[in-house]
């Protein structure tokens, strides 16, 4: 009896499924399923008659506010749109796996979107997928290159850019501005998990106050086992902790570069600061100084070492409208062409600091500084 | 009545939907249709929804089976990633045949899951402990064991987030199935979830054990003034539902997908307790409750694709339908005065109460 039972509810359950469709529908329910098909297959043939480019983009966190890759690259998508009128879209991956990102990029394919943008190396495998399975639509990868699992190099189709930043040459410009302004002191940071694109902004970060150390003669202390690798770009809390300890430890600074994570950091500097503590911060990936604010309207945020993601993603929507894209290679955005670099403006640096860095930055632009993507030994600073 | 249960909570999810499409400024009916048709439009988004349902069922089964125990099961998570992580291991240390290495990859989660649901059942079985709190405590010690194991040993070599990819002879996927669906996610794991649901309707309903544990789950009391070892069926019952769980870890590391990120708690982990309460704790139910599940989640992008709406109200639509449904224990406990306000006759039931959680 209750194996039938079972049955049937097992069966009225797949019913449901439906009913619950067909309920909302009435009487209507034959033609707007077949009415809605149509609507489905259509955007797939507008590209043939009609050239509107629909321009989308998977998250690969679970918000877009993250005040970082996420929110940066979809400013850049909203202004291509403001400038160009193109339709734009984003979409949350229910399961953030390649499996999970590849069902997102094939709802927006199906949905007629002919250009997907993706922040970020976890999505080196699926656009690897992707830029096979869907040979008519472009692709762009920031920060990354599509790679199969396992793969010696990188392989880049033709209808796919990928794009590279030289995290450490603005890691570099931050970590002099820090060490001019500050003169005294140590350093500590604050890091998710061991990734490349932290790696650099770690290495570039020390060569920058190594440089000031032994060209303006700052003295700031760092040691290797302050540049703590937290191992979650999602837990605020965490980075809270991490934070206490290192400005207990007797750092005055500590790099911020972790999402969700550095948030922590800075709320723990914050509320150091509100008592009369000097201690800052430095923001990550995009220019973090309104998140460092405090209540009479100073911030804790030194400066930020940024990844101009709007910008080339931006560049990338402009080139593809003007037929000008170029995919299958590596597109490197450094100090060179304005890739990288820290914010304009720093309100909490001096001016004479504002101007040292610029210099700086123009050095690295000329080549007559090259920063090291190698891994930086602070032994000789403790 | 079970049935009316589970058909009101998800006829009610699909009203309160509507509802906030309505107020978004959308078409519920556009909505709903896109919703399924991205979950059940081509084959191969037929194929990729139930993949995505198989974990669901056996966490759902695993939550299932516990619960007819009166225990709350709410570690899947974690006998997800040590199921997971043992059959990963093994898969990428073997070096077997096919033949010999799949059973072995397969008996190595069950294995995982097992352990890693153990020490609460042992817990609440010797100590009262209560096993919603171990169990979620256990969940964290997964987490972190999973982050240090792969980051020190099996670490991938494009991602530093995630570990090396199986070889395809450890892997549920088969070129066979692959190709037959167009390139879904589909795999060997369907087989383990319909296997692993017809062994729980045996268990519970044709053996012993069965029948013991169902009464402990009735009346703790009087199982135990009746003679049944309330102790021994506590640790029973979390052991077979971690095997349950560890199989959910396998269908979905070494099935759905090829490896295993680090710093993620699986959500069909949790997932399991929802399913579970909409199919009303039947196994059977739990199967369907599971793909349903998965239409909604892998339906959801195409829908939010489609509509002018954006994806955080998608989301909100989804976990209102899920919240809805969900909620079949308040329509059970409301449906006789549902009844008597539609003037129905009826003979009052009270079998249900045996269904009820344990309360601590």
């Amino acid at each position: 009896m209750k194996k039938i039972l079972a049955t049937v509810l097992a069966i009225c359950i797949g019913m449901s499924m439906l009913a619950g469709c067909g309920s909302q529908q009435g009487s209507e329910t034959p033609s707007a399923p077949a009415d809605s098909a149509a609507q489905s297959e259509a955007p797939a043939e507008q590209p043939a008659d009609k050239p509107a480019l629909k321009v989308g983009m998977v998250c690969n966190a679970k918000t877009i506010d993250d005040k970082s890759f996420n929110q940066a690259t979809w400013a850049g998508i909203t202004r291509a749109a403001e400038d160009f009128g193109i339709e734009t879209k984003y979409l949350i991956a229910a399961d953030q796996s390649a499996a999970g990102f590849l069902q997102e990029i094939a709802n927006l394919y199906d949905a007629g979107f002919r250009m997907i943008i993706t922040p970020g190396y976890t999505f080196s495998k699926a656009i690897f997928d992707a830029q096979k399975i869907y040979p008519d639509c472009k692709f762009v990868i920031l920060d990354s290159a599509p790679q199969d699992d396992g793969a010696e190099a990188p392989e880049i189709a033709a209808n796919t850019a990928a794009i590279d930043y030289a995290a450490q040459e603005s890691g570099f410009v931050a970590g002099f501005a820090c060490a001019l302004q500050l003169k005294e002191g140590e350093f500590g940071a604050l890091f998710g998990q061991e990734i490349p694109p932290t790696k650099l902004f770690k290495t570039g970060f020390q060569q920058g106050v190594i440089y000031a150390n032994e060209n303006f003669g700052t003295n700031i202390k760092m040691k290797e086992e302050n540049f703590v690798w937290s191992g979650s770009f999602s837990d605020a809390a965490l980075g809270q902790q991490i934070t206490a300890q290192l400005f207990n430890s007797g750092c005055n600074l500590v790099y911020c570069a972790c999402g969700t994570t550095a948030l922590g950091g800075f709320n723990e500097a914050k509320a150091r600061a509100e008592k009369g503590e000097e201690v800052w911060v430095v923001g990550c990936d995009v220019d973090q100084y309104e998140d460092g604010l405090l209540e009479d309207g100073r911030s804790v945020t030194l400066t930020s070492t940024m990844k101009n993601l709007a910008n080339s993603t931006y560049d990338m929507i402009k080139a593809e409208l003007d037929g000008e894209f170029v995919g299958g290679q590596q597109i490197i955005f450094d100090a060179k062409n304005g890739g990288v670099g820290i914010p304009e403006t720093n309100p909490n640096l001096s001016d004479e600091v504002q101007k040292e860095a610029d210099a700086v930055l123009e050095k690295i632009k000329t080549g007559e500084i090259v920063v090291s993507a190698e891994p930086t030994d602070v032994s000789a600073y403790n | 009545m079970k049935i009316l249960v589970s058909v009101i909570s998800i006829l009610l999810g699909f009203v309160a939907g509507a509802l906030l499409m309505l107020s978004s400024g959308a078409n519920p009916l556009t909505g709903f249709s896109y919703l399924f048709q991205g979950g059940l439009k081509s084959v191969t988004r037929i194929c990729n929804t139930i993949a995505y349902a198989v974990p669901l069922m056996l966490t759902g089964l695993s939550v299932t089976f516990a619960f007819k125990t009166g225990l709350f099961n709410i570690g899947a998570p974690g006998q997800m990633l040590i199921g997971g992580l043992l059959a990963n291991v093994l898969a990428l240390t073997a070096g077997l045949p096919r033949p010999l290495l799949l059973p072995l990859v397969i008996a190595a989660s069950i294995v995982g899951g097992m352990v890693w649901a153990a020490v609460p059942g042992f817990l609440k079985a010797r100590f009262n402990v209560n096993e919603v709190v171990s169990c979620i405590m256990m969940n964290w010690v997964a987490y972190w064991v999973v982050y240090i194991v792969i980051s020190d040993h099996f670490k991938s070599t494009t991602i530093d987030t995630e570990s090396q990819v199986i070889p395809a002879a450890a892997s549920l996927k088969t070129e066979a199935i692959t190709l037959l669906t167009k390139g879904s996610n589909l795999n060997l794991g369907i087989f383990i979830a319909i296997i692993a649901t017809a062994l729980v309707i045996f268990i519970l309903n044709r053996t012993v054990l069965g029948y013991e544990m169902k009464a402990v789950g009735f009346n703790r009391f009087a199982a135990e003034y009746g003679g049944i070892n309330v102790q021994k069926n506590a640790v029973l019952a979390m052991v077979i539902s971690g095997a349950l769980s560890g199989l959910a870890g396998l269908t979905f590391y070494c099935g759905y997908l090829s490896n295993m990120r680090i710093g993620v708690m699986p959500s069909q982990g949790f997932d399991g307790i929802a399913v579970a309460l909409l199919a009303n704790c039947a196994p059977v139910g739990v199967v369907f409750a599971a793909i349903f599940f998965a239409i909604l989640q892998t339906g959801k992008g195409f829908m939010n694709a489609m509509m002018p709406i954006p994806p955080e109200i998608a989301d909100t639509i989804i976990a209102t339908v899920i919240y809805f449904a969900a909620t079949s224990k308040l329509i059970e406990m409301n449906l006789d005065r549902i009844k008597k306000f539609f003037g129905r006759k009826r003979p009052s039931k009270s079998e249900g109460s045996g269904e009820h959680v344990e309360h601590h």
